[in-house]
């Protein structure tokens, strides 16, 4: 069990490693904002199981728990918020529009 | 010290990287270093809690993540409107 959680808190500190050093070198900010998502949600999945393993069925573990899911839940939404700031930031608009270099489907034409 | 700890002082020190991000660049890098940082706090914080072993402390990094929530949004959107 002690092997199983030196792995599991092994991991955890890889995901975050990773997460930030490849956010600190990612040279656009846009780039950077897509390492959030390795700790968001690799480094708190290790961390809940570790939780779990450590203190069992607790009120600390389930927690942990509420906690990882809150984390996964809002990282995906203020990723987004913050990549649609940029973009209206930059462009001054964050919808697509014409000439813009990516495909979308307009509003109406799904059938 | 125990592994809970010993794992808290490596994760604290991720936040050298993210101090950096903070503190140089453009504001959208800056936002995008802050946002990283409160996930490594709130992992620092309950790695911290069980290596204490002061498990009522759990409720704080509960706090901070959904606080984060709210700061980040709010950071967004002062970002793309004012500066």
């Amino acid at each position: 069990m002690t092997a199983f959680l030196d792995l599991l808190l092994g991991s955890l500190i890889v995901s975050c490693w990773l997460g930030v050093l490849g956010m600190w070198r990612m040279r656009e900010p846009m780039q950077a904002l897509h390492y959030l998502a390795l700790p968001a949600w690799g480094a708190t999945t290790f961390l809940t199981a570790a939780v779990f393993l450590q203190t069992g069925n607790s009120q600390a573990a389930w927690k942990t728990l509420l906690m990882c899911l809150v984390l996964l839940a809002i990282n995906s939404v203020v990723a987004h918020a913050t990549a649609r700031a940029f973009r209206a930031r930059e462009l001054g608009h964050w919808q697509p529009r014409d000439g813009d270099p990516i495909e979308f489907v307009r509003p109406g034409r799904v059938k | 010290m125990n592994i809970w700890l010993m794992a808290a002082v490596v994760i604290i020190a991720t936040l050298v990287p993210c101090a950096d991000m903070c503190l140089r660049g453009s504001p959208e890098r800056r936002l995008v270093g802050l946002e990283m940082a409160s996930v490594m706090i709130t992992i620092a914080m309950v790695l911290l809690t069980v290596g204490t072993g002061r498990i009522p402390f759990i409720d704080l990094p509960l706090a901070l993540a959904i606080m984060s929530f709210g700061g980040g949004l709010v950071f967004a959107r002062f970002l793309e409107k004012h500066l």
